[in-house]
Parts: C-alpha cells; structure tokens; sequence
C-alpha cells in the first residue's frame, strides 16, 4: 500500500461519520499514545479489501509505522537505504513495519491520537536502544524537568 | 517584569537569528562596503520573518504541532526529507560557527586563542541544553544579549547627519566600486539571514514546550512583534556604525573586532564591556537556538518523543541527535576552518532551502482542521503570498549570485 488517497471512514462511532480524506487528513500525522507521548508518525496505511459478496470499497486497518514503512514511502536510494539499515538492524530477518491496528486510534485531529501505550505497539525498539546505550548512561538523564 | 519575560522567546529567537556570529560580521561588512543602500532589505526581512513566525506559533498555540510537523504533514514524506537534510546541514554549519563565535567572543575578552576555548564552549552548550530549564535558558541568553544595544548607542552617539542616513538608506544607490551583482549577493544572504529557517522551528517548538494554548495567542503577537523588529534595528545598529566610521575610510570588515571598533570609537572601555557580553550572549543564544532546532526538527520529521519538558530518558533520540550534533560541529571548527565563512555560506544555502519551509506554514494556517476559526485574515494571506514569492525568487538566485560574485568577493 503506497498511500492511495481513499476515502476511510472516521473511528468515532457515536459522533456523525466525519469523511477524512486519508491522504490528506490521516498519512504523514503526529501519532500520540494513551499518556500523551510522542509515538512516531502514520508512515503509511495498510488497506484491505473487505471479505464476501461485492467487493466494497477497501478499509483501512491499520496504520503502519516506523522505518519498515517510511522507507517504502521514500522510496529510490534513500529508501532503500533506511530499508537496508532497519532489516540488519532489526533481530527478525525480514522486518515488516511495525503495525498498529485501527481498532486503538482515539480520534483524528491534528495528530492521531491512540488508546494504547507505544510500548505495547512494538514502536520503541530503537528508542530503547539510544536510551539504554547513550543517554541513560548520562548523569541526570532520569532527573524530572521541574 | 512579567510582560518582559513573556516575550523572551521571541528575543531569544530574534537574537539568535539576526545577530548570530555570521550576522554580526555580514552586517558590519555590508555596513562598510555598500554603507545605508541595503538597509531595506534588513527591514523587507522583519516583516517577512514576522508574518511567517506569527503564523508558526498560531499554528504551535492552537494545535500544538511545531512547524516540522505541519511540513511533514504537508509536502510528504519525500519532500519533507529533502527539506530535513537542507535544513539539517544549514543547522549545522550555523551551531559550528556558533561555537567558534562563542569562542572568537571570548578570545576577543582574554586574548586566548579561539581554538583552546572551543572544547569548553561546546561543552557549556551542551551543558546548558542538558541541565537548564527552557524558560531560564532563554530569559538569561535573550536578555543578556540586549547589551547588543550598546550598537544603537554608538550610532547614536557617533552623530549622524539624520537627514542624509535616512535619505541613503531610502534611495539605495549601489556604492561605486562594486557591481550590481555583489549588491544582489548581499541583498539575498541579508534577506535570508533575516528569514533563516532555524528561527521558525526554534520559535514553534519553543511555543509548544512552553504550554502555549489558544489563550497565549496575544503571548505569540507580542513575542513576534518585539523580538523580530528588535532583531533587526539591532542589526541596523551595526550596520550604521560601520557604515558612519568604516566606509568612509574604505576599511573593510573580516573579524569580530573590527565589528566592534567603531562602537569602541564611541562609547570607549564600557562600550566594549558591553560589546563582549552581548557578543557572548548572542552567540551563545545562536549555539542552543541551532543545537536544538536540529534535535527538533529530526524527531518531528520521524515522530519521536522530543523537547525539554520531558525526562531526558523519555526523549533519549531527541537528545542523542542534539549531543551528536554538538560533537559534530565542534569538529569541524577544530579543524581551523574560518567560522564566519561557514555562516556566510550557510545563509546562502539557508535562502535555498527557504520555500520548503514557508509553504506548509502558511497552508496550514489557513486550514480550519487545524485552526479552527483561527485560520489567516484575508490580509495576512496576501501579505504572506507576496513574500512566498520574494522567497522562491531569493531562493532562485542564491546560487547562481554566489558562483557570479565569488560569494560576494
């Protein structure tokens, strides 16, 4: 999925259905997690084509995040770069991007704001990496801002 | 007193913007070559960068999202990591400048080579960025760089014939002896100077670490419309001293203290004390201004956590780019290369970059998804169209000028 520009529907289901247009409105936004961190961004989307009688239009399902998904994005040298870096780095041979499903997005504003905590998404790998290996080992590093 | 701490982003942003190391020397030497012609240009810049900056922190205020988020958001992964590599690189020749500056300033007070203090500037930067609050950082390096005022007093003090500065300043004549196409030069790296994009994302991210909301809207306005203006009559300031003592003698400007001479003229021992903490605290404001915007911008290009007002350990990659960004550019000054030709070209490279920055600024400002009602007045939109356009045309020009004039030799 390269970031088609299709109509998906808005999470909320009490609210009235909001149209967003998914390239314009949901690709290349802020993600947030449950207590308000910064989670990464919607690097792309991953559509599916609903099962059964006539084929609907497809869904979206989840958001995909991370190096795995920008470098497709990217795409030419630096992607393939960014994609050569993430799957050496990565302990699976062939990473895929990290999946969030579109079940956990609170809503869609100017960042999307998500129902669960980043570390339970699988999107701190790296982010733990810098922190056990550089900057947790700094003196003050765990000190509260006042 | 309150009034005048609320609006220190702004002079911080505004000093480390127009009066970094780069500036201090460019305005002193455009002061000494070309005298008051291109003081318009100073001014055209004020009200560019204000226009863009107010839209910035509107946008960080009502949205929270910082100015690298929205040009993410608008140009596409792709475009947006072109923007982030031009803005990255002009970051960093202007932080290593910075350092150097920093370390020039010193040299200047105790007559201790530039190089020996260095390592222990860089260090203090990084320190400061480590342990100091955002607020304390940019009341102490904003506020003390006011002293740069002591420019303004010199001028003043020099006593000029108003009535032909004003004139020379409102019929600019290219000064015999230089070609049109150096003026241009010079027109262009002032104007990009004015508008450097460091300053937009300093600005906005700053607007978001400090909390701003809907409410602070008035807080944005003041902050813009003092710091910029300040900004520039301080580079003015500098340019009308060199300009009254500098070219008439046909003295050209190279180094920081030729900048200060004429000043010194002027206002004698004081002057100069007052000079040297401005110097320090200017280049300094520049060093954390730049050493941040580079930790800013790569995590909001890739959505990590980042900013001052978390946890260093809950923002690892944030300050890992910034202390990596220190170590960097402190070695590159290290190598004896001449700081002040690194930010002359750096505000060259900086026009280039400029339009990809300014255009998503301004179509988010006037998108209602993010703005609500506070989207761009009619007026503002057309004021903000033209500079789009002075921006793509000095965008345009900025390399072919450079390679016609030598860089402006």
């Amino acid at each position: 999925v390269n970031g088609a520009p299709a109509a998906g529907s808005a999470a909320g289901s009490s609210a009235p259905v909001r149209r967003i247009d998914a390239a314009l409105g949901l690709l290349d936004r802020q993600l947030v997690d449950c207590d308000g961190r910064l989670a990464g961004k919607v690097d792309d989307l991953e559509l599916t084509r609903p099962d059964g009688p006539g084929d609907g239009p497809p869904v979206v399902t989840a958001v995909l995040a991370g190096p795995g998904a920008l470098a497709h994005r990217l795409g030419g040298h630096a992607g393939r770069w960014l994609e050569s870096v993430h799957a050496r780095l990565h302990p699976s041979s062939e990473p895929g991007p990290a999946r969030v499903p579109f079940g956990v997005v609170k809503c869609i504003g100017s960042a999307v704001e998500l129902t669960v905590a980043k570390r339970d998404l699988g999107l701190t790998r790296f982010e733990d990496w810098v922190r056990d290996h550089l900057v947790g080992r700094i003196p003050g590093a765990r000190r509260a801002p006042e | 007193v309150k009034k005048v701490v609320a609006v220190s982003l702004g002079v911080l942003t505004a000093i480390g913007g127009f009066v970094d190391i780069g500036d201090l020397v460019a305005n002193a030497e455009v002061g000494a070559r070309f005298g008051f012609s291109l003081a318009w240009v100073v001014v055209v810049g004020v009200i560019g960068i204000c226009l863009f900056a107010e839209m910035a922190g509107r946008v960080a205020a009502v949205s929270t999202r910082p100015v690298f988020d929205l040009v993410r958001e608008r140009l596409g992964a792709r475009a947006a990591l072109a923007n982030l590599v031009a803005s990255s690189f002009v970051n960093f020749l202007t932080l290593a400048a910075e350092v150097a500056g920093i370390a020039l300033a010193l040299q200047l007070a105790t007559s201790v080579s530039y190089l020996l203090w260095i390592p222990f500037t860089a260090l203090a930067v990084w320190l400061v960025i480590w342990r100091v609050r955002f607020e304390t950082m940019e009341r102490i390096f904003g506020l003390a760089g006011l002293s740069l005022v002591a420019f303004a007093v010199a001028f003043w003090r020099l006593g000029p014939d108003w009535g032909s500065v004003i004139h020379a300043a409102t019929h600019p004549v290219v000064p015999s002896g230089e070609g049109h196409p150096t003026y241009l030069f010079f027109a262009v790296s002032l104007f990009g100077a004015a508008m450097t994009p460091y300053e937009v994302f300093f600005f906005s991210s700053g607007a978001v670490e400090e909390g701003w909301t809907p409410r602070d809207l008035n807080v944005n306005r003041a902050n813009v419309l003092v710091g910029f203006p300040l900004g520039g009559f301080l580079s003015l300031a500098i340019m009308g001293t060199t300009a009254l003592v500098l070219a008439p003698r046909h003295i050209g400007v190279a180094n920081l203290a030729q900048v200060a001479l004429p000043s010194v003229l002027a206002l004698g021992k004081v002057g100069l004390a007052f000079l040297l903490v401005g110097f320090f605290a200017a280049t300094f404001g520049a060093a954390l201004e730049t050493s941040l915007s580079s930790g800013y911008i790569i995590s909001q290009f890739f959505g990590w956590q980042w900013g001052k007002r978390v946890r260093p350990v809950d923002a690892p990659r944030f300050h890992a780019v910034v202390l990596i960004s220190v170590v960097l550019a402190t070695m590159l000054v290290l190598t004896s290369i001449d700081p002040i030709k690194v930010t002359e070209y750096s505000l060259v490279l900086s026009a280039l970059a400029l339009p990809l920055t300014y255009f998503p600024i301004l179509v988010i400002a006037n998108d209602p998804d993010y703005m609500g009602e506070r989207t761009n007045s009619r007026l503002g939109n057309a004021l903000a169209s033209v500079f789009l356009v002075v921006v793509l045309v000095a965008s345009a020009a900025a390399i072919p000028l450079m390679i016609a004039t030598k860089a402006g030799q």
